[in-house]
């Protein structure tokens, strides 16, 4: 019929995003995965043990010197962190030009993407490099000591072999600015340098005794400080009302709170807290990232050739499909490094079926379809015809369930933590979670419920918008709601 | 031709008529979409009506409403009504409204290949067909059944039905379709385009053995299709619509002959035929865009002017109500067309269409 | 129907393969490597080289030296029913015995040239007398083995000592940990009498004399093992080369008892808990999204939506620690029992509730255990309402929609009728499959739920196994895991063959 009932034509995913918009639960989810993300950036300057500030008195109360533990305590992944994020998120919402808001959001995500993958060829260059061994996995993960020309070298193969995906051509055309801005990121990351660590107990001491004055962050505890006579304090206890420690009465210590109580080794809950959430998300993107990567390519060839390749990979996938995902996950986690980039690999490792099969029955579909046999008929390169005529039309399921699979890596990765195999040295909602129960039969309310409640909320939240896309995008699921 | 102007009244009820039917459906944030606005036909026993026009310009619309079919909402009546053995279909409630699906009036469907629940024996879908309208045994149901099956020339019915639906071809699933719709003898079928997903063939022999089933019982039928073929084949009656509304209203040869609507005639001149020789094609809207097409008509109430919902403003004679530009016009005897209401055509109503057999 | 079954069954052999080999490549691929275990056990003990003596018998025990292919081959070649070599023999015990596996050759023979070999002349004695000779010659074969491997480490040690002692630019040859590779100090001068040296020299010859004792005893316990003390294992088609027998999976390292016996009493745990969450699942979430699909967009749907994903939000171990927290501490409510599958007295109940002359009520067996199981149950279902909820109300709402289900209505079919007899009898298909995609993750979660209700099941197990590195436990408990996984999706299979007519079995 023609111009009756007619709409105003939109864009596929300006439509689809007009759809989730309008579902409160989901700007709800978004809003509690934005407040995560803040805290995952930002947590080392909000919780954390190192005074901003340190001013050194003399006898007579004058200040001798200053100096700022904060800023030497930051690690090259925190100042990273913090300026990409200072810097990019204004310019998602504020930027101009010939970019739209798509299009800014696509090349953050673009060179977050890359950054991630030079860490990661840096780390297997480094592990090449030095030989195996535990100890060199484990020093890899801090990127600080590296070797800088490896680092580099991995960021330029990386930013090559991105502008090498046809995916969109504003990409290949940036190629020159996303090396820069790799290898910049990486030669600032490597020169920002290690962690300066101060003795707490020593200017905790030395303010009660007034040889120091020190300004503390907002929260002045960090995730790996802990003081044995402060263990299982409850939530709100001012330090100076604790038994154990009320020798601190009338010092700036003692009148500190610890707003969520501290744990059974006593660290404090809410900078642990805050601390995870670094780990939740990075766990969850990354780790997704890397089984979509994965799964996608594994389903675009199963898809694009079918036969004997299909036949073949479609065996793995069975494989990785009716075996207990969790268990061998317990098993992988436990026998290798507790390490948070192992966790992220064997995360994504077990868990890329879903979006190769999603990929796999997408290809299938498109490579009947007229526009693909005419884009081939037309003698354009296999790699031609499979970025950029079929891959768009075919990662639409895959992204919709992406935010699903996060919710379940969060949920594995808390899993894994509480059963004592998840990253060592790091906070983690799940560890915390594993405290409350401990050996003693004694159940410590406050180690579960807060913890508890932001796995709880991180995860309803990317459920809450999957759910949301996948109704606004899902064909099937409109149709029948008409 | 003049004296049959004088037959007004037709020597017999129709079985089913329609009369002035408008349903709309729930867009969502849009407007609602007018699916059908303003509709009427007639069938009588033993005769065929064939219904023409389109995708989407109302013809399944229509009949699924004379079963109350539509899901409401989105769907909904907004006006007219649906005459069968004397009472309205559009409000009878839905206990009736069984009684009278499958059992008065039947139903066959385009799609044979889904149609077919595929977990049920062919059997089990006949006979219940038969045991909700039959107060019958389920041995005399399965009687009835094979019979229905053997009625419709499906080979050892017996056999057959044990079998499921995915044993079938389409054509063959057609018959069964058309036998579970026939097993409960049903005074009116409405056969929503039975043959479109056939190959020509098997079309052919499905509509043979519908004509032979409406002959030996004496049923009306609504005939679904776009295929002018089948309707210069099987139809008595032609019920042209565009755009929720009838265009033309016509017996078939006369409409054939000449048809009067500048769409109608833009659908016959787009057919290729052998024994022309023609450069090229007419497309129907190089003959609606034609303000020479719509010349001509007259009828009662003086010259009319065919109605087409894309007609530039200009061209438009002056209606009697902006908001019921479309009025279906009686321009000679039996022959009906959808005119522009003119203040004349307001005042002189034409009579419903309806063309009694002979 | 034979032959779909057959067919299917052996497309689960390379599926089951490549799980375990995945699995085996983990555990002795990952740092540390499958002693990292025993190294942590080790660690006990105070006195260094006993520890590595120890380490080094039981790599040479466990075969964990060879190449890592090797091994699994090894592996598999006992798991698997089909037995190629030597047939073993069951000892009265029920115990396993293999015919004794050839000795490791001496090292540094270029500087210590080996023993020449030998041939023992030794006839096994016959019947009763055979019996108590081979438990002899065995033990005879162990211990002198285990005497040599201990010494072939000795000199291992010795050398290491020696090349310390020379330092630069030799102990760059040496492992990251300290270790002598013999191969890698081929070149490396043995004249002279230092200490380290005199040392090197007598270790070497203990090595021999040890090599000359074990290979004595090797060799007559061979030959009294090829002599039948006990009868053989499994069927025999073929003496000593090929027979049927059942799968061995060897022995537990950290508990030095069989494997299967340990999943012998978890297994069943864990399949009883799956068994009593699935029907929970399906009876609340199929009923739930057929309501909610036919009153779409009522507050029923909404509703039921909106909490089941709530429910799906909440990971196992977050309900399974506040369920002990609040439901099964004395602290809070102490409902239920914290841990376990029985109580402590569960032996002596009778198997249903009674009330006794005295009118004081026992709540029995069965009810023990229900109420014990409760809470685990409980954490294992909820998240599967909203998967099979969600799924139900799609297949319905998709069915609803469909050709037949219009055909039906046109037949006449009541609104009841249609929606249960083609509705949802069409909707079930799909929940069958849903079961594929459920059932994995589920033997996932009850790792999860068994590890913190403490219940022993095969999460319990695997987790043990997994901290003390134990690789038979690890390797079998995957094994067994993945087949109990594999079966129930060919029960699904089966299942939707029976129920869809259109799925052909050929």
């Amino acid at each position: 019929m023609r111009g009756i009932g007619a709409q105003e034509a939109k864009g596929f995913w300006a439509d689809a995003w007009d759809r989730v918009r309008r579902r409160p639960g989901a700007m709800l989810g978004m809003a509690w995965i934005a407040v995560m993300g803040f805290f995952a950036v930002f947590a080392p300057l909000i919780a954390n043990a190192h005074p901003i500030r340190l001013e050194r008195l003399g006898a007579d109360g004058q200040v001798v010197s200053v100096e700022w533990p904060l800023l030497a305590y930051l690690s090259p992944t925190d100042w990273l962190l913090m300026i990409a994020t200072a810097f990019g998120v204004p310019w998602i919402f504020l930027g101009s030009g010939r970019l739209g808001r798509a299009g800014r959001i696509g090349v953050l995500i673009g060179l977050s993407m890359q950054a991630g993958a030079t860490i990661v060829l840096a780390a297997l260059l480094i592990w090449a490099a030095e030989g195996s061994g535990i100890e060199s996995l484990e020093r890899l993960t801090r990127l600080d000591a590296g070797p800088w020309p490896l680092i580099l070298c991995s960021a330029v193969v990386v930013a090559a072999l991105a502008s090498a995906v046809p995916v969109a051509t504003s990409l290949s055309r940036r190629i020159v600015p996303i090396v820069g801005a790799a290898t910049l990121g990486f030669v600032l990351s490597w020169l920002a340098g290690g962690q300066t660590l101060v003795n707490h107990e020593q200017v905790i001491l030395d303010e009660a005794a007034g040889k120091v004055r020190a300004t503390w962050t907002l929260i002045p505890w960090s995730s790996q400080y802990t003081r044995s006579d402060m263990v299982g304090i409850p939530p709100g206890t001012r330090v100076a009302d604790w038994e154990k420690t009320a020798s601190f009465k009338g010092t700036p210590f003692g009148e500190r709170r610890v707003l969520l109580g501290t744990d059974a080794i006593g660290g404090d809950v809410l900078g642990q807290m805050l601390w995870a959430c670094r780990l939740s998300i990075s766990i969850g993107l990354v780790s997704t990232g890397i089984s979509v990567v994965l799964g996608v390519t594994i389903g675009a060839l199963m898809g694009f050739f079918g036969g004997w390749v299909d036949l073949l990979l479609y065996r793995v996938v069975e494989i990785f499909m009716s075996v207990p995902t969790l268990f061998v996950l317990i098993v992988a986690a436990g026998v290798l490094p507790r390490n948070t980039y192992v966790m992220m690999a064997i995360i994504g490792f077990f868990s890329w079926t879903g979006a190769a099969r999603f990929t796999r029955a997408e290809f299938l579909k498109l490579r009947k379809m007229d526009f693909v046999q005419a884009a081939q008929a037309a003698g354009l390169p296999v790699r031609a015809v499979l970025f950029r005529h079929m891959l768009p039309n075919g990662i639409t399921p895959v992204l919709v369930d992406a935010s699903f699979a996060i919710a379940a890596a969060i949920t594995i990765e808390a899993t894994l933590s509480f059963l004592g195999l998840g990253p060592d040295g790091q906070a983690s909602w799940g560890k915390l979670l594993s405290s409350a129960t401990a050996a003693t039969g004694t159940f410590v309310w406050w180690l579960a419920v807060f913890p508890g409640l932001a796995i709880f909320l991180s995860v309803l939240s990317y459920n809450m918008l999957g759910e949301a896309m996948r109704d606004a995008i899902d064909p099937k699921l409109r149709k029948a709601a008409h | 031709m003049a004296s049959h102007h004088t037959t007004a009244a037709p020597p017999i009820d129709p079985l089913m008529s329609v009369e002035d039917l408008a349903v709309s459906f729930d867009n969502g944030s849009g407007p609602r979409i007018q699916a059908v606005a303003g509709v009427s036909m007639s069938v009588y026993p033993r005769q065929t009506l064939a219904v023409v026009g389109e995708s989407g310009c109302g013809k399944s619309v229509t009949a699924m409403s004379s079963m109350q079919l539509i899901p409401r909402p989105p769907g909904r009546f907004d006006a007219g009504r649906i005459m069968f053995e004397g009472r309205n279909l559009l409000e009878l409630p839905e206990h009736e409204m069984l009684k009278v699906r499958g059992g008065k009036i039947a139903m066959i469907f385009q799609e044979p290949m889904t149609s077919l629940n595929p977990v049920y024996t062919i059997g089990d879908q006949i006979m219940e067909a038969v045991l909700l309208h039959q107060a019958v045994s389920p041995d005399e149901a399965a009687r009835i059944a094979i019979k229905a099956m053997a009625d419709v020339g499906i080979r050892d019915p017996e056999g057959r039905m044990r079998a499921y639906p995915h044993q079938f071809s389409g054509g063959m699933r057609q018959r069964v379709m058309i036998a579970m719709a026939l097993a409960c003898r049903p005074s009116l079928l409405l056969a929503d385009e039975p043959t479109t997903a056939l190959d020509v063939t098997i079309q052919k022999q499905i509509l043979e053995l519908l004509r032979g089933l409406q002959h030996s019982t004496g049923m009306g039928m609504m005939l679904i299709t776009h295929n002018l073929g089948v309707v210069a084949e099987n139809a008595d009656v032609v019920c042209c619509m565009y755009a929720g509304r009838v265009v033309e209203y016509a017996p078939v040869t006369e409409l054939f002959d000449r048809p009067l609507h500048p769409y109608t005639r833009g659908l016959f001149r787009c057919i290729p035929g052998l024994s022309e020789l023609r450069n090229r094609l007419v497309t129907v809207e190089e003959v609606v865009a034609d303000p020479r097409e719509y010349e001509g008509l007259r009828s009662d109430a003086g010259p009319v002017m065919p109605w087409w919902p894309f007609m530039d403003q200009s061209q438009r004679p002056a209606l009697d109500d902006p908001s019921r530009p479309y009025a279906l016009v009686e321009v000679s005897p039996n022959r009906w067309v959808g005119c522009w209401r003119t203040p004349e055509v307001a005042r002189t109503p034409s009579r419903p269409p309806r063309i009694a057999p002979a | 129907m034979a032959t779909y079954l057959l067919r299917r069954l052996l497309l689960m052999i390379p599926t089951v393969l490549g799980i375990t080999l995945m699995v085996f490549l983990l555990v002795a691929l990952a740092p540390g490597g499958i002693g990292a275990g025993l190294a942590v056990q080790g660690g006990q003990m105070s006195d260094t080289s006993k520890v590595a003596q120890m380490q080094a018998y039981l790599e040479d025990r466990y075969g964990l030296n060879d190449n890592v292919l090797v091994q699994y081959a090894r592996w598999l070649g006992r798991v698997s029913p089909l037995k190629f070599g030597t047939t073993p023999l069951v000892a009265p015990t029920g115990d396993l015995v293999r015919e004794p596996r050839d000795l490791p050759e001496p090292v540094m023979t270029w500087a210590f040239p080996a023993p020449a070999s030998f041939v023992v002349q030794y006839t096994p004695p016959e019947g009763e007398a055979l019996v108590a000779d081979f438990k002899r010659l065995q033990r005879e074969a162990e211990g002198t083995r285990r005497t040599y491997v201990g010494a072939v480490r000795g000199l291992k040690d010795a050398l290491a000592d020696h090349v310390r002692a020379l330092g630069a630019p030799w102990t760059a040859r040496l492992e990251p940990k300290g270790g002598a590779d013999p191969e890698r100090f081929r070149d490396l001068p043995l004249e002279g009498d230092a200490p380290t040296l005199v040392a090197l020299r007598a270790a070497a010859a203990t090595m021999h004399s040890s090599w000359t004792e074990a290979e004595a005893a090797r060799q007559r316990a061979t030959i009294a093992f090829l002599a039948r003390p006990y009868p053989a294992a499994g069927i025999e088609i073929i003496p000593n080369a090929f027979s049927l027998g059942a799968p061995d999976f060897g022995v537990a390292f950290s508990r030095n008892r069989p494997v299967w016996d340990l999943i012998a009493t978890a297994l069943p745990v864990t399949i009883l808990i799956n068994f009593i969450a699935f029907p929970i699942i399906y009876l609340v979430a199929v009923p739930t999204g057929v309501l909610a699909s036919v009153r779409r967009g009522g507050a029923f749907d909404v509703i039921s939506g909106l909490m089941f994903l709530l429910l799906y939000s909440v990971p196992v171990v977050l309900t399974g620690v506040f369920a002990i927290g609040f439901l099964a501490n004395n602290q809070y409510l102490g409902w239920f029992p914290v841990s376990g599958l029985h109580d402590s007295a569960a032996a002596t109940m009778t198997f249903m509730p009674y009330t006794d002359d005295a009118g004081a009520w026992h709540r029995g067996w069965l009810l023990d255990m229900v109420w014990h199981l409760a809470l685990p149950v409980l954490c294992l279902v909820y998240a599967g309402f909203a998967v099979l909820s969600k799924q139900t109300r799609a297949a319905m709402l998709e069915n609803f929609s469909s050709d037949y289900v219009r055909t039906a209505r046109a037949k006449g079919v009541p609104s009841r009728d249609v929606i249960i007899s083609h509705v949802l009898r069409n909707s079930l298909l799909p929940l069958i499959t849903m079961f594929v995609g459920i059932f994995p993750a589920m033997l996932g979660g009850s790792v999860v739920v068994e590890r913190i209700f403490t219940i022993p099941g095969m999460g319990s197990l695997v987790i043990e196994a997994i901290n003390l590195r134990d690789r038979e436990l690890i390797l079998a408990n995957t094994f067994m895991i993945s087949s109990v996984s594999l079966l129930a999706l060919l029960l699904a299979d089966i299942l939707y063959a029976l129920c869809d007519p259109r799925v052909a079995y050929d």
